[in-house]
């Protein structure tokens, strides 16, 4: 074999790494692309307030925005407390004991367990065990539990980054620990909480698995009246057109997939430039 | 009044922590609970060397052994792609690209983290689907091949990510060391970097082999779904999160077929448990060193 | 002469190792008493000990009583006991808010405001005691964190009085100051004297004999002398107590 010189095998290093990552990045983008090339010239402000027609062929998806939009809305109203609520024992009450280990445990396999077994635990235990039905507040129970870690490490992440100099200096003038936390640490950590939950609610509102036997349905011809009610969501709708319905027309399919992939990535932006945002503006 | 107040929420606290351990319980116990009685009336052996799924057959025949493979060959050819790409695309942002592109590079790849499955899984049944299947002249392209080339897109944010955090937590004293000692820079990044950050790296591998197994509707709509032993990567096949997902509307409620379906979410429940719980250890091991 | 504070055979351990031992030392009240000593001589474990901020620590324990006007602190309420004696950190630390709520952020949580309108009359006397009214009293409501770190100890020192402790414990308050803002944070300890009782522990041996009525001196988590200062640092009875404050080692 020939020996290399260093210098050389370190420039040809530095051009695999590069194309490498030009690998890894070019999906995105083609991703995005293709999307938009295909979908854009159906997006109206028709498409997106109208109810779907003929066999869903034409019209518009307002049923599956709406849908989708109150699942992801019930669901972080309910997963976001309980997080945080969870997050701040475990990063200011638990001691570094047997129960705060098997707590972690739980939450990295929480956060393994595959979003399809999810929806398996929620029709089991929600739409039918409870006997909620196929309905939004199933759904939204599912995919709460589902966010629930990720909603507690980001949390967690958020409140270690408040030095802990400021939760002695309140200490030490008698301030209560509870108080301490509710009026120095947690408006300290609010910034950071606040993008965790905008990146969840982005991430729940594309998952289709979990909801697919606990709240979504294949066609409703009007808007949801309660959190009982079966929905369509934008995901499963979109699954629906592309591989259940032949002969749909293909741009009704990427409008769709455009209308999903715009709320997903517009909630994501905002997420990473506010962070960058409060990191550079932070007081400390 | 006010103390009172506050051992209330510091109670309420202490309950939401214990949250995790009791979904963790329940999930379980539920899969179980309706695995258990799968189980009773078909036999663990029979289920999961069973080489046909039959499921609506009379007699109905509940053998998930083509399925696991199925699940098995999608995941390695992801991670074949995705291993490679991810931890270089790691290093590249980590130790080479400068501070402003960096920022960039890991936006995109959190982007990327954010596009919805379903998503992926369309814009691959329109584009790398046919491309398979002319370029490799096959009957379809729904294959498992086509399956592994999305999933991998779908591993790599996972994979570059904690790798990225690794590396980057490799002290700083290593490598001057080494590059004090006359070497390149990139033979400290292979040499010493790549091994002081290794057990993070594992990890990122383990949870991206996690994120693939767990994948249902990508691979729903790439793969195929034919739930035969597959003879080459170009077959079609059917994974275990497939069958669940595009079975379940389709079963009676309390049935053999709906418990079935339960208990191969058992099965998967209880692979992801081992897989993260080693990715775990090795984060751990990572930060007690 | 009252003893406002009494400790009784204290010992103090991190992990089993012992950092204090069986300490006995009276703090009297009205005076500044300052702990002197090397690194490592446990001063600043006696510190915590006094308002109980070890026991956030869980590698932290000990054994033997401290009683604050014969109250055994361990028996009391965490909070009621940090009320009653503060404490001012090596660096100063205010909390990212304004100057104003700041000072009053201690008196709110502990409902010692009864009525709104007292807030501004406790800020203005905190302020004054700290002396630092003149320099603040047009900008109370900008931000604590863009004020210099003289000031910034001086605020967290009116954060103290704002709670109308009886004892004041300070740790090193000046370690991270220039010598013009160590004179003003002297000068108000002088001040504050005369209402509240002061544990002054500092790795400054002429700062110890500026400001203090007695001095004690620690070596390896043993008390070696105390005295009044001007005898102890005149004619100290102990060899290496002399060897300390002359500058032979620590």
């Amino acid at each position: 074999m020939i020996k290399l010189n260093p210098k050389l095998s370190q420039k040809f290093s530095y051009l695999l790494l590069c194309v490498a990552t030009i690998l890894a990045i070019v999906p995105v983008v083609v991703i995005i692309f293709i999307i938009i090339k295909n979908g854009a010239s159906v997006i109206s402000w028709e498409f997106l307030t109208s109810m779907p027609k003929n066999g869903m062929c034409g019209g518009g998806i307002l049923p599956a925005i709406v849908g989708t939009l109150s699942i992801v809305l019930c669901a972080v109203l309910i997963t976001l407390p309980i997080g945080v609520c969870a997050a701040i024992y475990l990063n200011e009450y638990a001691k570094d004991n047997l129960l705060t280990r098997i707590v972690k445990l739980a939450i990295v396999n929480l956060a393994g367990v595959p979003s399809v077994v999810y929806g398996l635990f929620g029709l089991g235990v929600f739409v039918m065990f409870l006997k909620l039905g196929v309905s939004i507040i199933a759904g939204a129970l599912t995919l709460s539990i589902m966010e629930l870690p990720v909603i507690i490490t980001t949390a967690r992440g958020a409140l270690s980054s408040v030095p802990y100099s400021f939760r002695e200096a309140s200490l030490s003038l008698g301030v209560s620990r509870w108080q301490t936390i509710r009026h120095v640490v947690l408006p300290n950590a609010l910034p950071g909480i606040l993008t965790g939950a905008i990146l969840s609610i982005a991430r729940i509102s594309g998952e289709t698995a979990p909801i697919l036997f606990t709240a979504a349905a294949f066609y409703v011809p009007h808007l949801p009246h309660s959190p009982l009610d079966q929905v369509m969501a934008l995901p499963y709708h979109l699954f629906i057109i592309s591989t259940q319905i032949p002969n749909m027309p293909k741009n009704i399919i990427y409008g769709t997939a455009l209308v999903l992939l715009m709320m997903v990535l517009t909630m994501s932006c905002v997420a990473i430039v506010a962070r960058i945002y409060f990191r550079k503006r932070r007081k400390w | 009044m006010r103390k009172s107040l506050d051992t209330i929420i510091e109670t309420i606290i202490f309950i939401c922590g214990m949250l995790s351990i009791v979904f963790v319980v329940l999930i379980f116990g539920f899969l179980f609970k309706e695995g258990f009685a799968f189980f009773k009336d078909f036999g663990v052996s029979k289920f999961i060397t069973g080489q046909f799924w039959y499921p609506s057959s009379e007699p109905a025949s509940f053998g998930i052994l083509s399925l696991i493979l199925g699940s098995i060959l999608v995941t390695v050819g992801a991670c074949l792609i995705a291993v490679p790409i991810g931890i270089m695309t790691a290093l590249f942002i980590s130790e080479i690209a400068p501070k402003g592109v960096r920022d960039v590079l890991k936006s995109l790849v959190e982007l990327m983290a954010a596009i919805p499955s379903i998503v992926i899984g369309f814009v691959g049944m329109v584009t790398v689907v046919p491309l398979v299947k002319n370029i490799f002249n096959l009957s379809t392209g729904l294959t498992a091949f086509a399956g592994a080339i999305m999933l991998a897109f779908m591993a790599i944010p996972t994979i570059v990510t904690i790798s990225e955090d690794a590396i980057r937590s490799v002290p700083w004293q290593y490598r001057e060391g080494a590059l004090a000692l006359g070497a390149t820079k990139w033979q400290t990044i292979r040499r010493i970097v790549l091994k002081a950050a290794m057990p993070g790296i594992i990890a990122a591998i383990m949870l991206g082999i996690g994120r693939v197994i767990g994948e249902t509707m990508a691979v729903m709509m790439i793969t195929g779904n034919a739930a035969h032993i597959p003879h080459s990567i170009f077959d079609p096949v059917r994974t275990m999160t497939a069958t669940i997902a595009a079975e379940m509307g389709e079963t009676v409620r309390g049935g053999m077929h709906y418990r079935s379906l339960f208990a191969i979410g058992l099965v998967l429940f209880i692979i992801t448990f081992i897989v993260n719980f080693t990715a775990d250890l090795f984060l751990g091991k990572k930060k007690n060193r | 002469m009252v003893n406002k504070i009494k400790v009784e055979n204290l010992s103090c351990y991190y992990n089993e190792k012992c950092v204090l031992e069986s300490l006995n030392i009276d703090v009297v009240q009205n005076e500044i008493l300052s702990v002197i000593g090397p690194a490592n001589s446990g001063k600043t474990t006696f510190l915590r000990t006094l308002n109980r901020m070890n026991d956030l620590d869980i590698t932290y324990s000990r054994k033997g009583d401290v009683y604050l006007d014969d109250n055994n602190i361990f028996d009391m309420k965490m909070e009621d006991l940090r009320k009653r004696v503060g404490m001012l950190f090596a660096m100063p630390i205010p909390l990212p808010m304004s100057i104003y709520e700041n000072i009053i952020y201690a008196p709110k949580r502990l409902g010692l405001i009864t009525r709104k309108s007292y807030q501004d009359t406790i800020v203005e006397r905190a302020l004054k005691d700290a002396s630092l009214w003149n320099e603040v009293k047009d900008r109370l409501n900008s931000s604590a964190m863009r004020m210099s770190g003289g000031q910034q100890q001086r605020l967290c020192i009116a954060r103290i009085l704002a709670v109308n402790p009886e004892v004041i414990l300070f740790d090193e308050p000046c370690s991270g100051l220039d010598p013009v803002s160590t004179v003003k944070v002297e000068e108000s300890m002088l001040e504050l004297k005369q209402k509240y009782t002061i544990v002054l522990v500092t790795n400054n041996v002429k700062q110890a004999s500026r400001v203090s009525d007695r001095t004690a001196f620690f070596l390896t988590g043993k008390l070696v002398e105390i005295d009044k200062t001007a005898k102890l640092f005149v004619s100290p009875k102990e060899k290496t107590t002399e060897d300390y404050i002359t500058g032979r080692f620590g």
